[in-house]
């Protein structure tokens, strides 16, 4: 230490800690990484192995539902399996977990019905509404602000000695809104049980990662914070799930927050409305799906392992055909809301101004319908 | 049966697509979701996939067309009946039919009418000026406001320009009205003739009912307000009309060649504003609300007019201004005005004294009503020939009766006949009025 | 009964809210172990101790983002921001965010978050002290808000601001902190949301105000009996949604109405005012609604503020203008 260094330490406390090494078990190619071990159980691994499969069929269902107009929009998850089946899996029944619109499989692979995500793109009120039992707020459109809510979620758990944690989601760009830093700062300041995960697909839609900001890594940024911050390889699924299955573990025990940064890439556009060619290098997308893909490691892996085979595969498709087949029949039954629906939920009880306008744009339908001959 | 894919809403507001290649042709068996188009939006080129497994039956639309959103694309035939399938999948249908038409209402092109409106100029039109309040007034009295003059600032209609204006209800057109009849031509108003009920006819409803409103009902509020608040005595005293009607006779041709009739009226009203200036508490009023006794200083005499309507005050403004012939003129006016229903408002308000000329019709003596914001009216019965006691011979003279009600609290009994006297003077000396004439 | 100021009601029904609901908790800048800058949370800190008295970082948008996920965890965050003006860091959590989340979740998740902030001019305090920025959240759905303008109204408000199961904004008047004093019972008591309160009876005009302006308003209408007008004066109480039953029965009677805030005028709450007794009352109005408010400026700096708020005298002129329209 210099001297400077030396009188600094004296006047308060002066510490450089590194972020730890990155975290990996799977290689790309579905080898270890030297001196990784797998101890989780094959029921766990083909869990996660058909939830990946599950993630990306219904990823393609849904965006051909927009091309076929019965979606509004969606916000493809593509290539982004692992980090959301290793956050999913992690999670305990007790934990919250608040992602984005991107984050409809985690949610669905935490317990929310896939019917709920169909209708965040379709425009259906009771997308919000997760069962009783499953504990995820709506998923945040505002980027970032849902990381402020975890952390206040995380520290209400701990105000009321509740041995649970709170799990955001969020990606690359957020980490650039004020709510992500007053986030980690409360986190920090507060100890509070909440794991942060940042699902860096490099893109903020068409803004790399490397003009979101002038840091090396986000994981480093924990470093300014005082707590905890995680590198690792985001599309290495057993490595997501250890590492956030771990930071809730220390988050529980009193242990505090924790930043994850997940390195994965976002094979899709940003949602069905943009076009990628634009503005991603020719050949970045071929190098991820062909060298990185998350889905075919672990595959790899567990073929080695005479865990999974051809025909496995093929049963599973169809499974996943017939599952989906199913949630987005379901989900285009549910009857649409009626227009009188808009004034529900927007306080406990409607007020005379709220029950005014109510009566008068059910006056005024009946009008049109009365006019038009019973045609609304 | 055929299922038809049109285009969609491909992402946030697109209004068209072009169709750059078809990827099948008819009779090519698709499955879900298996792509069949390549379309050019202006973001991107997308592929579109296939709504259904099945067999293509027709493309319909072709390559290089622009097509908006809706436009039908291709018919798959799904292989299903046409009995219905599962209820499931047949909402899954209705709502997929549903997203598109949705979509094709969203497919409207902004500028449906080439995207331009013009300005058009627009003529300044002004309505009357009113608070809301005076509006509603209105309309329960049944008045047509803009055709009150308003006596507010910039014009604005008041309340009170609302109480004291016309508003015949009734259509029919009134019979000729007579400010004031000559003595001896007065004609009687016909008798109306009343259908009586003969017996073995059928009987009708017991009572009718008519809404009190307009005139009639500012009428009734007026007279309300003066009795009860205004306790009236009514002093009746006889004139000796024969210099009157003497010097009437002898100016008839003169006032004809000036193109005027010439009534009593203008008499009266000299000698009465004189006799007015002589007696200032009779000009005059008692203002409740602040509790004063206020004196006018100006001379506006109304005149109470018998209109088949209703009963009109037009008023005489400045009577002690105008010559003898200026009061005739403008005594005719107003009774032409009044027949035409032409009175304007501030000729039917201000008047600070009222006579009624209930004599025309063929009356002798009466209890006038106080116009409100008045303390006294004269009352003017017919000119007609009496036994007049002459030193101690009785004999046929013109005689003039008058009804002088007074506002009691202003005015006292002596003071009343002293007035009247004072009238009576002018009016049976006619001359005396020149003395004081200006 | 003890006569309490402003200030000190609302220390007392926190003081009350933080003793009889344990998943009640105080939060913000300095409201710790300084007892907030004004003293609102004087001793709170040492009766119920750091975890439900938290001083937090300095970060408005970060109390109100944490807030937000503390409430739909199920406790009862009050959350302090020092001035109303710095509100406006901690919009998006406001507005997009604490105001959204039970319709977001078609009721799966509520909020019933409190947020405290003072307001008025009259001070003298530097930029963004004073502003008076309600419109804004009265112009948004699912946030409620308040404006106790004496101590009786400030306490009974703010315990029912805490018992309500949605977010309410609790705008508290600056000047009247320290200068308005009354009589404020002991224990619990709530003065309920969304009732206007008719502090004068009058038959000539009506006069709308709320929080620092209800004094305002007050004192023209006592100078302005001395003239013989008699001015019925209400006190809105509440902002959103505001009493309009009140206010147009009173107008019906009068047919006259002012509308005095401290905010500026264009887009003002006054201009709702307006709208509404227009839609209720037009056939008994004699003149115009008037409003007297600040100018559409920015709020000036010290020495030129006591000019951009209404004052007893702009008021009176108003009112007689309205008399005599």
């Amino acid at each position: 230490m210099t001297d400077v260094a030396q009188e600094l330490a004296r006047a308060g406390q002066v510490r450089v800690e590194l972020p730890r090494e990155p975290a990996g078990v799977l290689a790309p190619d579905g080898t270890l990484y030297p001196g990784a071990r797998v101890d989780e159980p094959p029921d766990l691994l083909l869990e996660m192995y058909r939830w990946m499969v599950f993630g990306r069929a219904f990823d393609t269902r849904l965006f051909n539902l927009q091309r076929q107009g019965r979606l509004t929009v969606y916000a493809p998850i593509a290539g982004q399996e692992a980090c959301q089946v290793g956050c999913g899996l992690a999670l305990r029944k007790e934990d919250w977990l608040l992602g984005s619109y991107r984050d409809g499989l985690a949610a669905t692979v935490f317990g929310r019905p896939a019917e709920l995500m169909v209708w965040y793109f379709t425009g259906h009120p009771k997308t919000g509404a997760s069962p009783q039992g499953v504990n995820v707020p709506p998923l945040q459109v505002s980027i970032g602000e849902q990381i402020s809510h975890a952390v206040g979620v995380a520290w209400g758990m701990k105000l009321r000695g509740d041995k649970s944690a709170a799990l955001a989601i969020f990606g690359d760009g957020a980490t650039s809104e004020g709510a992500f830093h007053e986030a980690c700062n409360f986190a920090g300041v507060m100890h509070a049980p909440a794991v942060l995960f940042c699902q860096n697909n490099g893109w903020a839609i068409s803004v790399p990662r490397a003009h979101q900001t002038a840091s090396e890594t986000i994981a480093q940024k924990a470093l300014a914070y005082g707590i905890t911050g995680i590198l690792l390889d985001g599309n290495d699924v057993l490595a997501v799930y250890r590492e956030v299955r771990a930071a809730l573990e220390r988050a529980r025990s009193g242990a505090g927050p924790t930043l994850i940064e997940a390195l994965t890439y976002r094979f899709g556009p940003h949602t069905t409305s943009d076009d990628p060619t634009r503005y991603r290098p020719a050949g970045e997308l071929e190098t991820w799906q062909q060298e990185r893909e998350p889905i075919r490691r672990l595959r790899a892996y567990l073929e080695r392992q005479n865990l999974w085979d051809e025909r496995r595969q093929a049963t599973l498709e169809e499974e996943c055909r017939e599952r989906i087949a199913s949630a987005v029949t379901a989900a285009m039954a549910e009857p649409p809301p009626a227009p009188e629906e808009m004034f529900e939920h927007i306080f406990a009880e409607p007020t005379p101004l709220m029950r005014e306008q109510r009566s008068e744009l059910l006056a005024h339908l009946k009008t049109l319908e009365e006019k038009e001959g019973g045609h609304a | 049966m055929p299922v038809e894919f049109r285009l969609p809403d491909l992402g946030e507001g697109i209004a068209e697509a072009e169709m750059l290649r078809w990827l099948v042709k008819p009779g090519d068996r698709v499955v879900l979701d298996q792509a069949i188009a390549e379309v050019q939006t202006d973001k991107a080129v997308v592929e579109l996939p296939a709504p259904v497994a099945g067999t293509i039956l027709s493309l319909n639309a072709t390559e290089g067309q622009v097509m908006p959103v809706g436009t039908l694309l291709v018919t798959i035939d799904d292989g299903r009946q046409e009995a219905p399938a599962s209820a499931a999948a047949v909402q899954e249908e209705r709502s997929a039919q549903a997203a598109m038409g949705s979509t094709a209402l969203q497919a409207e092109p902004a500028s449906a009418n080439g995207g331009r409106w013009t300005a058009v100029s627009v003529a300044p039109q002004r309505r009357a000026l009113a608070t809301p309040a005076v509006r509603r007034l209105a309309r329960e009295l049944g008045l047509d406001i803009a055709s009150i003059r308003g006596s507010g600032p910039a014009g604005r209609v008041l309340a009170e320009d609302l109480r004291a204006a016309a508003a015949p209800p009734v259509e029919e057109a009134p019979p000729p009205v007579e400010v004031a009849a000559p003595a001896g031509s007065a004609a009687p108003r016909p008798a109306p003739s009343v259908p009586l009920a003969l017996p073995g006819e059928e009987e009708g409803p017991a009572e009718e009912r008519l809404p009190l409103r307009g005139l009639r009902r500012r009428i009734a509020e007026n007279m309300v307000l003066s009795v009860t608040t205004i306790p009236q005595i009514t002093s009746l005293v006889e004139v000796e009309a024969s210099a009157l009607v003497a010097l009437r006779q002898s100016l008839l041709s003169a006032a004809e060649a000036r193109g005027l009739k010439l009534s009593y009226l203008p008499f009266v009203i000299k000698a009465l504003v004189q006799a007015l200036r002589a007696y200032p508490y009779i000009n005059a009023t008692i203002d409740d609300s602040s509790k004063e006794i206020v004196l006018k200083r100006h001379y506006h005499i109304g005149i109470a007019t018998a209109t088949p309507d209703g009963l009109l005050v037009p008023v005489l403004h400045h009577a002690d201004r105008l010559t003898i012939l200026q009061i005739a003129a403008e005594l005719n006016r107003l009774a032409e005005a009044g027949r035409e229903r032409k009175l304007a408002l501030d000729e039917l308000r201000g008047s600070t004294f009222t006579i009624t000329n209930f004599g025309s019709a063929g009356g002798y003596f009466a209890t006038p009503i106080i116009n409100p914001g008045e303390a006294a009216i004269l009352g003017l019965g017919r000119i007609a020939k009496r036994p007049w006691v002459v030193e101690d011979r009785v004999e046929p003279r013109p005689i003039l009766p008058i009804s002088f009600t007074a506002d009691h609290r202003l005015i006292d009994g002596e003071l009343a006949l002293r007035f009247l006297n004072t009238l009576i003077a002018s009016l049976e000396n006619p001359n005396l009025i020149m003395l004081d004439m200006r | 009964m003890p006569s309490r100021t402003i200030v000190e009601a609302v220390n007392d029904a926190l003081g009350v809210a933080l003793s009889e609901d344990d998943r009640v908790l105080v939060l913000g800048e300095d409201v710790g172990r300084n007892g907030g800058v004004f003293r609102a949370t004087d001793g709170l800190f040492e009766r119920f101790g750091a975890e439900r008295v938290v001083d937090t970082p300095l970060s408005e948008a970060g109390i109100i983002g944490t807030s937000v996920g503390l409430a739909m965890y199920g406790l009862r965050p009050v959350a302090e921001i020092q001035f109303l003006g710095f509100s406006l860091e901690a919009f998006s959590q406001l507005l997009a965010q604490a105001a959204r989340v039970r319709w977001r979740s078609a009721g799966r998740y509520t909020c019933p978050l409190v947020v405290r902030a003072p307001f008025g001019v009259g001070v003298r305090a530097p930029e963004l002290h004073s502003d008076a920025l309600e419109a804004h959240f009265v112009h948004t759905p699912g946030i409620k808000v308040v404006a106790p303008s004496n101590p009786y109204d400030t306490k009974g408000l703010l315990l029912a601001a805490i018992d309500d199961p949605d977010p309410v904004l609790v705008v508290e008047p600056l000047r009247g902190y320290r200068t308005v004093r009354g009589e404020v019972p002991e224990g619990r008591y709530t003065v309920p949301l969304g009732q206007a309160g008719v502090l004068r009876e009058g038959r000539d005009v009506t006069i709308i105000s709320w929080s620092q302006s209800v004094h305002v308003s007050m004192a023209a209408a006592e100078a302005l009996a001395g003239e013989g007008i008699e001015a019925e004066v209400i006190d809105l109480r509440t902002l959103s949604p505001f009493d309009a039953d009140t206010i147009v029965s009173s107008v019906q009677k009068t047919g006259r109405a002012v509308v005095v805030h401290e905010a500026p005028k264009t887009g003002g709450l006054g201009a709702e005012i307006v709208a509404t007794i227009n839609e209720r009352a037009l056939l008994s109005l004699e003149a115009p609604v008037a409003r007297v408010t600040a100018f559409d400026t920015h709020l000036p700096t010290a020495l030129l503020e006591d000019h951009y708020i209404p004052t007893p005298a702009r008021v009176a002129t108003a009112v007689r203008a309205t008399v005599h329209f």
